[in-house]
């Protein structure tokens, strides 16, 4: 009896242990990602780039699109900007999977394979570095965005919605590229991250929305599950009086996306890393 | 006596015009050959602008219609000009990369070390990428012709786009070798590539300068992207016309000669430095 008790009192303290081992790795590889980020300032820098230069360039080329009939929004950057804000945070997560290449090739990741470290906070720590650099990231759009003319049509909550879409891609782009990269462990897993990536956020209502899309693209389009994170991220953006206007309707899809495509992504990134130990 | 007779070779051989382009030809046949050996690194810079054709094609198919827009059957009539300019540019990109990739792994040492006519080095590098240029141009047209992209000036029309795009490549792809030649990296010609992606997305390559408006406009206007495109775009659109076929033939022209100039002085810069 004792001995059981005693037995039992162990395991919940080793668990309580591993627990707390858990979160204290993940916050040293927090800090670790986002120290790096600090001292090497050119790496984050097409992160940052990418957003604004894909707002600023698609709004103006693509301005004439606000002129379509049924058009959702008569402003292009207040279109364009979420599309921006998407595009750098799907590669801000995938970005992950690069650094990971690298310190595989580099051995820096083998030495924290042998370190008594919970695997799970080998992929939690950076996916969290990945959200304060995602937040960071959509600050600074969202401020450029309004220097360009963006307005928003439902106030905080169309920051909100446009930040939880970007946070969502970003743990999607990130469970996908840390698995591609346990699988591949070299570079040729960056070309499919960024392939796959690419292809999936442009074939959905990326540019246009799918009143406007004609043939093959407004079925793939109204398949593809990225089609309803726009949605959420878009509905403060768009106009009062359209279809994709905020509203529970409109919310629920996207968040339902990024959870189910999060958990499938993440799964996909611990079972390749459980690979990886075998 | 033997190293006074090699020197002595050396510069026959590098003065006789007839080795130069028997040189040239054979550097010439190496960089093609190395293009289509390595499907890997050139297919991407067919697929990407195919794919965004097609792309562009159903998601810009109703704009047609908007005011300002030029005359055209579908979309992707339109967008043709910009599909071959975007796969040319960036297949410039790639031979570039080779003649940096040259530098670095020491085969641009070895040539100058050979008997091998300079210019040769630069333009038989070159010429792989201006046969790749316009064999992507041909594929490009003879892709989506079928799904719409016609090209109003005919045969006459192809043949002249084929060239424009084999001179865009020259154009681009001399500018590159500048880079390559200056740095010696393949990773700093790498790097020039999101600046051509940023001058291809503030040009006229994907939607007509006629519906842009403000500063958009007016950088449209200034960058040589759109005029490249529009050239190739008034064979497409216009027809056979003297004045379509001077722009799409005369633009590239002019803007390979500037650049030749410029890295054939980069290449004599390199070649003080040994």
């Amino acid at each position: 009896m004792n001995t059981a008790t005693h037995t039992s009192t162990h395991t919940m303290i080793s668990e309580k242990d591993l627990h707390t081992t858990t979160m204290r790795s993940a916050g040293e590889l927090i800090k670790r990602s986002l120290i790096n980020t600090r001292r090497l300032p050119s790496a984050f820098f097409p992160t940052l780039a990418m957003p604004i230069f894909n707002m600023v360039s698609f709004s103006g080329t693509f301005f004439a699109l606000t002129k379509l009939p049924n058009f959702p929004t008569d402003r292009s950057v207040n279109w364009f900007m979420p599309l921006g804000l998407a595009m750098g945070s799907a590669f801000s997560g995938v970005g992950l999977g690069f650094s990971l290449i690298r310190d595989l090739e580099n051995g820096f990741y083998d030495r924290l394979r042998m370190s008594p470290t919970s695997r799970v906070s080998l992929i939690v720590g950076p996916v969290l570095a990945t959200w304060i650099r995602v937040t960071l990231v959509s600050v600074v759009v969202f401020i450029a965005g309004f220097l360009l003319g963006a307005r928003p049509t439902a106030g905080l909550l169309s920051y909100v919605c446009s930040l939880a879409a970007a946070l969502g891609i970003s743990t999607i782009g990130a469970g996908w590229g840390l698995g591609l990269g346990y699988r591949f462990q070299d570079m040729r897993g960056a070309a499919i991250m960024q392939l796959s990536i690419f292809l999936t956020m442009f074939m959905s209502t990326a540019q246009v929305p799918l009143n406007v899309m004609t043939g093959w693209l407004h079925t793939v389009a109204r398949l593809n599950p990225i089609t309803n994170i726009f949605r959420l991220s878009r509905s403060g953006w768009v106009n009062q009086t359209d279809p994709g206007y905020m509203s529970w309707s409109n919310a629920y899809g996207g968040l339902l996306a990024i959870g189910v495509l999060s958990v499938l992504s993440l799964i996909f990134a611990l079972q390749s890393l459980k690979n990886i130990d075998n | 006596m033997t190293s006074t007779t090699a020197v002595l070779s050396q510069t026959q051989v590098t003065r006789s015009p007839a080795t130069a382009v028997r040189q040239t030809v054979a550097l010439a046949k190496r960089s093609t050959l190395e293009l289509f050996r390595q499907p890997a690194i050139v297919l991407p810079s067919m697929i990407f602008p195919l794919f965004f054709a097609f792309l562009g094609n159903s998601s810009f198919g109703r704009t047609t219609s908007l005011p300002g827009f030029p005359k055209v059957s579908s979309y992707l009539q339109f967008q043709l000009a910009g599909t071959i300019t975007q796969g040319v540019l960036f297949g410039s990109v790639t031979g570039a990369a080779a003649l940096a990739t040259d530098i670095e792994n020491g085969f641009f040492d070895r040539l100058l070390a050979a008997p091998t006519s300079r210019t040769g080095i630069l333009f038989g590098r070159l010429a792989g990428s201006v046969l790749f240029g316009a064999l992507e141009t041909a594929v490009f047209i003879f892709a989506l012709l079928p799904f719409g992209a016609d090209v109003s000036a005919g045969i006459r029309g192809i043949m002249a786009m084929i060239v424009s795009g084999a001179l865009i490549s020259l154009a681009v792809g001399a500018l590159m070798s500048s880079v390559a030649l200056k740095t010696g990296s393949s990773e700093a010609v790498q790097g020039t590539f999101p600046l051509l992606f940023i001058l291809l997305f503030f040009s006229s390559a994907f939607f007509p300068r006629e519906t842009m408006t403000g500063v958009y406009k007016t950088i449209a206007g200034l960058n040589p992207i759109s005029h490249l495109v529009e050239g190739l775009r008034a064979l497409s659109l216009e027809g056979f016309t003297a004045s379509a076929t001077a722009r799409a033939i005369l633009v590239p022209l002019a803007i390979a000669i500037v650049a030749l100039f410029i890295a054939n002085r980069q290449l004599r810069s390199r070649l003080k430095s040994h």
